[in-house]
């Protein structure tokens, strides 16, 4: 299938991809495909958009997600996420008029608002494992969870923005919020 | 550091042999040297030096690409591993490779294992809980598996020995099921953990919640630093404030000037004399050049870890031991316990919204055994019980992925703390079965040549009723401290999960139904000693590894009197 090929090639099929579209990216995926990376970045901005702190895209969160796909993912994986993000984009073209990039903020934001409704939900975690048998939760909410940890763990968020504490020294389980201010990057 | 011995080549003969450097090989090392023997460690895989072999001890995420995962392609000589979840690129290092040690799983058994210096010791999770005569007497009381040879009284100044060095922490409590330890200060409960604590004591008489005991040092110790509560802990720590063979017992050894350190080299069998009655070495093989090589010894301890350490006895045959170097009884590879891992429950807390922490504490809150401690609490639904560890935190930006919301004032919201999270996960006693067992596959060897291990155990009836309970218990004390939002979870793991792996070479006062006496010495073979998990006789429902470290002292200062007796 064509997304196994650009695995195999995935400089080339990008270039022919980037010739072949006037692409919104302005850094070339190593993994995903062209139309893919694309639906990512729309998708993390509008997750996470600027405000007065940076946004995903700042923080370059699409290219993060690039990598995640390209070397967490087995081949079987990736081709699952090619083929769900591939829905995705018929879903909203099916529903909005065209792929999700090229919708409206309003059609957008219409559009998150029911994948949030209609999407499983993580289980609660112990010691970062899930507790209970996890369910799959679909496309659209692991991109978000992909979005969140490329976003907050990223070193301007991780040092500049919320609290930045690598050696705290010893443990105090009771303190005012108030002289901590952000949550803590680590 | 430490510059350790690694001339191995210059002798073949030792006073002592110590198969394996983790917690408990560690302290075998320790004790002996120490006693003046010429002790030779045999380490299955490379030397980590305290400190100068932490590569990753002090990155942030934003460091690595992967901002701390690991790869599929590192991950995929490490398929066992990666189903336990705790792994990733800055520890993945100190976890053994499975595909170099393959092993077949009759019934699904997660296997973790640790191929260098320090074995686990580097990884574990320093819960450190003295036994009891509870624990001692079970299986006498209730007919299961046989008799241990020992009681509280043998052991208790061997664990207060090994406490004051090693350096534990925790709240003295006086309870017969959990005998104190010898403490540091302990570690600080929150806000939250504080208030759900006394809420629970309240409503339910005799349970009770204290900070759990840990091997971290809360005030410095012999040169080394208190914990700094940056809870990176699996990658080494640059304090040495917890308790690792590389920080603490193979440093001390190698002070003495007796300890000789030999790594890449599987102890592939025990050598036996028949006609002197006892064992005179170790059978070598290099894991490099695959050469094998012989040394010698008076006396040998086993501390391979327990699965490992019966592997090595199982492959010890001779005209004498046919079935596996002191297998008379025929339970050499039976009774292979853990505990029972990830069944709980966990909700939401109301209140102190304007209250924080400073730190990530490496270590959480313990609810003790309440169950069939007394005729107040026997229950006829199982025997033995089960204990809870637990925390309490204020959730962060990872909430975020289920909330039903996006866009930037989301995304704002997320950079103060969420909601104040609790939960309690059950740890159930397993009773030893002879059914739950490892057996030598001789059809299918590894790339060394030696056969491969087939593990066939499950948890059964006693252990399923206990985490009905667990469950049970959990939810009822969430709601009555309380929380909100309550769910109950039970992960149906199999065995190996807990990575308490116990029992397989167990000591028995009898030689015909248990594989070593009362001071861990093989009972037919009386200069080998096996003092990692494998000599356990049953496996309580505390942590195990700080018994494990008072059991070898015990046995090595005995083995040390034996010698200088001229009784080995």
């Amino acid at each position: 299938m064509a997304a196994g090929s650009a695995f195999m090639v995935p400089s080339l099929f990008a270039l022919l991809q980037s010739c072949q579209e006037t692409s919104r990216l302005n850094w070339k995926p190593q993994f995903l495909s062209v139309k893919n990376a694309e639906l990512v970045s729309s998708l993390v901005d509008t997750i996470l958009p600027k405000t007065e702190t940076p946004g995903a895209l700042e923080m370059k969160v699409d290219m993060f997600i690039d990598l995640v796909y390209g070397k967490l993912n087995t081949k079987e994986g990736q081709e699952g996420m090619a083929a769900a993000m591939e829905a995705f984009d018929a879903k909203a073209k099916d529903k909005y008029g065209s792929r999700f990039a090229d919708l409206s903020p309003e059609d957008k934001s219409a559009m998150l608002k029911e994948e949030e409704a209609n999407s499983p939900k993580y289980n609660g975690s112990i010691w970062g494992t899930p507790a209970g048998v996890q369910e799959p939760v679909g496309f659209y909410r692991s991109l978000k969870s992909l979005a969140l940890w490329g976003y907050f763990s990223s070193e301007e968020v991780g040092k500049n923005i919320l609290t930045y504490d690598p050696v705290p020294g010893p443990y105090q389980g009771c303190i005012p919020l108030a002289d901590v201010g952000k949550t803590y990057s680590l | 550091m430490a510059n350790f011995n690694i001339d191995a080549k210059s002798n073949m003969t030792y006073d002592a042999i110590v198969i394996g450097s983790g917690i408990s090989g560690g302290w075998a090392a320790k004790e002996l040297c120490e006693k003046g023997l010429k002790t030779l460690v045999l380490e299955r895989g490379r030397l980590v030096e305290h400190i100068t072999d932490y590569p990753t001890m002090n990155n942030d995420p934003w460091d690595l690409d992967l901002r701390g995962a690991a790869s599929v392609d590192d991950m995929a000589d490490r398929q066992v591993v990666a189903r336990s979840g705790f792994v990733g690129e800055n520890n993945k290092h100190f976890y053994g490779k499975d595909s170099e040690n393959p092993y077949r799983e009759e019934k699904p058994f997660l296997w973790i294992r640790a191929n260098q210096m320090g074995g686990r010791s580097l990884l574990w999770g320093k819960q450190t809980y003295r036994w009891s005569d509870l624990d001692f007497e079970a299986n006498l009381k209730d007919g299961h598996g046989v008799d241990w040879p020992i009681r509280y009284k043998d052991i208790a100044p061997w664990y207060t020995h090994v406490e004051k060095f090693a350096g534990i922490s925790g709240q003295a409590l006086g309870l017969p099921q959990l005998p104190d330890s010898h403490f540091l200060p302990p570690m600080e409960m929150n806000c939250v953990e504080k208030d759900i604590k006394a809420r629970i004591e309240k409503e339910f008489p005799g349970r009770v919640m204290t900070i759990g005991r840990v091997a971290h040092l809360t005030e410095p110790l012999n040169g080394r630093g208190q914990c700094q509560s940056r809870n990176r802990c699996d990658r080494g720590c640059p304090y040495g404030a917890y308790f690792s063979s590389n920080a603490v017992t193979l440093p001390a050894a190698n002070a003495t000037g007796n300890l000789t350190i030999r790594p890449f080299s599987i102890a592939s069998e025990i050598i036996y004399d028949e006609e002197l009655g006892k064992a005179t070495g170790v059978r070598v093989i290099d894991s490099e050049t695959k050469e094998t090589v012989e040394y010698y010894a008076k006396i040998i301890f086993c501390n391979a870890s327990t699965i490992n350490t019966t592997q090595i006895l199982l492959n010890s045959t001779s005209n004498r031991f046919e079935n596996g170097l002191g297998n008379d009884s025929g339970q050499l590879g039976h009774n292979l316990m853990d505990h029972t891992y990830r069944v709980g429950a966990h909700g939401k807390f109301d209140g102190h919204e304007d209250k924080y922490y400073k730190g990530r504490r490496p270590n959480g809150i313990y609810i003790p055994r309440y169950w069939n401690v007394d005729e107040k609490t026997n229950t006829d639904k199982f025997v033995r019980g089960f204990g809870y560890q637990g925390r309490a935190e204020r959730s962060n930006w990872g909430a975020g992925a289920n909330q039903e919301a996006f866009g930037g004032e989301f995304k704002d919201s997320l950079m103060t703390p969420g909601d104040w999270e609790f939960f309690i996960t059950g740890f159930a006693e397993c009773l030893p079965n002879y059914e739950n067992k490892v057996y030598l596959d001789k059809d299918k060897l590894d790339q060394w040549g030696r056969p491969t291990l087939v593990l066939d155990a499950e948890f059964k009836e006693n252990e399923l009723a206990m985490n009905e309970q667990i469950q049970i218990d959990a939810v009822e004390m969430l709601e009555k401290a309380g929380l909100k939002d309550i769910v109950g979870f039970d992960n149906k793991h199999g065995m190996g999960y807990g990575i308490h792996e116990m029992g397989t070479a167990r000591m028995g006062r009898d030689p015909k139904t248990s594989v070593l006496n009362g001071n861990n010495q093989v009972h037919a073979v009386k200069n080998v000693f096996v003092t990692d998990g494998a000599c356990m006789t049953s496996s309580s429902c505390v942590n195990p590894s700080l018994t494990y470290m008072a059991i070898t002292a015990r046995a090595a200062n005995f083995a040390v009197e034996e010698l200088n007796k001229k009784n080995l």
